[in-house]
């Protein structure tokens, strides 16, 4: 007589998937924005010191991975107002269902976004890296960019469709920018770098970085991120929690 | 078990800062019937369909559904339901709409009998935010219908029709309820409660004002209208005229609404005061009026009682 969860789940997850997928500005602003801006860093101004365009292409995938774990926050917040989460309620599946089906699509469409910039390294900037590399570098920006999608629930459940959309962008602007995803923190002034490394943007791109030179990752960077994960994590339960009696 | 009601209500309330939204509400809605909660803007229509769907909890009070919480219910996947502020959800076709509800539940209708019902099939493939407004609710009836509920819900399930989408949505609802299903359903049109529903239950501020078939809430309300042309002649005397309980003049025309018909003809007919004279029983619009007359008072009506 049950519905069996995991397929309900999968079909929800299948459901959303498709929906972000299908939003033009979603596709652009998390895959082209982002490859568009690797390739023109990386190639003008006599940028080819191969170093380099390996490091960058793990910012600017950790740039792309965050803007679309951040950008389903904001499809949360649409259907809000639109009533389709309120539509949700009226089925079977539970509130806690469709919250947890949210946040694993969060680790779906965040892989076209890492999957151009690897594949853009790889077959345009010429990046080589044993494939044990490789998949570590794509394992790390796989499961980096999960605090950020609690950080855009806890926006999207908290905030109206206008507001959230707009704290998104600044989100995922100001933490690229001061995590040094786009720019290299070696330029930074002092004081904006010890910043910097307190961001979970730059412990997200230090990951991936070290994995992409064979090293293991600081316990520090991973200290940081785990930390801004609960971080995120609490404010996106709290966030949940205090839209379910409005919603 | 198929004798237990549908739904009830005990003596539930419900404020919103000063506002009683729900003010000791009492009603057993029953299996396979369909019921209509009929009442103006602001009645507390919205307000006890949000209850009765767990999304809101009464502030006293209790309400079963089929012999469960609301929330058992539900999540046993026997309530579908249709609310009335959704929009299209966006960037889905109207088959992986309806296709995905249907999978949330236990035994869910074919999804091609979802659309065929709400008469969809030839939209199947359509985006949902590309339709027009009829379409997108019929949509949102596919869902509420998607995963074959027992009680089907609908908050004025045809706010934004026009005539004639109104009129394939009520086609397509009978065909449902046909099923041996109950529905419930939210509405301030007058005619589609009389229409549309088995059972009527007018809402006014909060409360059940009257509970029945529009029949009987036509003979509880008593009386006839009868109405003539004045042709010029005063109309201060009708008032007083055997059975009146109501005037109301409409330029030259008068229209008495009357306990006792055949008196207040005959007295008329003394006066010889008879052009054009109709007696029509009450329609279910002055039944409605009388029963909210609080808020209903309209300026060409004066009571006359």
């Amino acid at each position: 007589m049950s519905t069996p969860i995991l397929s309900t789940t999968a079909a929800y997850i299948g459901l959303e998937t498709r929906r972000a997928l299908r939003d033009p500005g979603f596709v652009i602003s998390t895959i082209g924005v982002p490859v568009m801006m690797y390739l023109l860093f990386t190639n003008l101004g006599g940028q080819n010191d191969p170093a380099y365009k390996a490091v960058a292409m793990v910012g600017m995938a950790a740039y792309g991975a965050m803007g679309a774990a951040l950008s389903l926050g904001t499809g949360v917040a649409e259907d809000k107002s639109t009533g389709w989460l309120r539509q949700l309620r009226i089925t079977p599946m539970t509130p806690r269902r469709v919250v947890t089906g949210r946040a694993l699509t969060g680790t779906v469409v965040v892989l076209p976004a890492i999957a151009s910039i690897l594949l853009a390294g790889a077959l345009v900037n010429g990046v080589r890296m044993a494939p044990a590399h490789w998949a570590a570098v794509a394992l790390a920006l796989w499961l980096g960019s999960f605090p950020f999608t609690l950080l855009g629930l806890g926006n999207g459940y908290r905030l109206s469709a206008q507001t959230a959309g707009v704290v998104n962008v600044a989100c995922n602007l100001g933490l690229a920018v001061v995590g040094g995803l786009w720019f290299p923190v070696s330029l930074f002034p002092g004081w904006l770098a010890t910043l910097s490394s307190w961001t979970p943007t730059h412990r997200f791109a230090e990951l991936g970085a070290a994995l992409s030179e064979g090293r293991a990752p600081s316990a520090t960077a991973l200290a940081v991120l785990a930390a801004w994960a609960a971080v995120f994590g609490a404010y996106a339960a709290i966030s949940y929690r205090r839209s379910a009696r409005t919603v | 078990m198929t004798n237990e009601p549908a739904a009830v209500f005990e003596a539930v309330t419900k404020s919103y800062g000063s506002v009683r939204a729900a003010d000791g509400l009492d009603l057993t809605v029953r299996r396979g019937e369909t019921l209509a909660l009929l009442g103006r803007n602001g009645a507390g229509k919205s307000t006890a369909i949000s209850m009765l769907l767990g999304l809101d909890t009464p502030d006293s009070g209790r309400i079963s559904l089929l012999g469960g919480t609301p929330e058992q219910a539900v999540l046993a996947g026997r309530i579908g339901a249709m609310l009335q502020e959704g929009r299209a959800v966006s960037r889905v076709t109207v088959r992986e709409l309806v296709g995905f509800v249907a999978r949330t539940y236990p035994a869910p209708l074919p999804v091609s009998d979802a659309l065929a019902l709400a008469g969809l099939t030839a939209l199947a493939d359509r985006r949902v935010d590309r339709l027009s407004g009829g379409q997108a609710q019929r949509v949102r009836f596919a869902v509420a219908l998607a995963g074959d509920p027992e009680l089907i819900v609908l908050d004025e399930p045809t706010s934004a029709l026009d005539v004639e989408a109104r009129a394939e949505f009520w086609e397509a609802m009978h065909g449902y309820a046909r099923r041996g299903n109950t529905v419930l359903f939210s509405t301030h049109y007058l005619e589609e409660a009389d229409t549309a529903a088995d059972r009527i239950v007018v809402l006014d501020a909060g409360r059940i004002v009257a509970d029945g078939t529009s029949e009987e809430l036509k003979r509880a309300a008593g009386g006839a209208v009868v109405s003539f042309d004045l042709a010029g002649a005063p109309s201060a005397y009708l008032s007083d005229l055997p059975g009146v309980t109501e005037v109301e003049i409409r330029g030259d025309r008068a229209r008495l609404r009357t306990d006792d018909s055949d008196g207040t003809v005959r007295a008329l007919a003394a006066r010889d005061a008879i052009r054009g004279l109709e007696v029509a029983p009450l329609a279910l619009n002055d039944v409605f009026l009388s029963l909210t007359r609080g808020r209903a008072a309209t300026p060409e009506t004066e009571p006359v009682r």
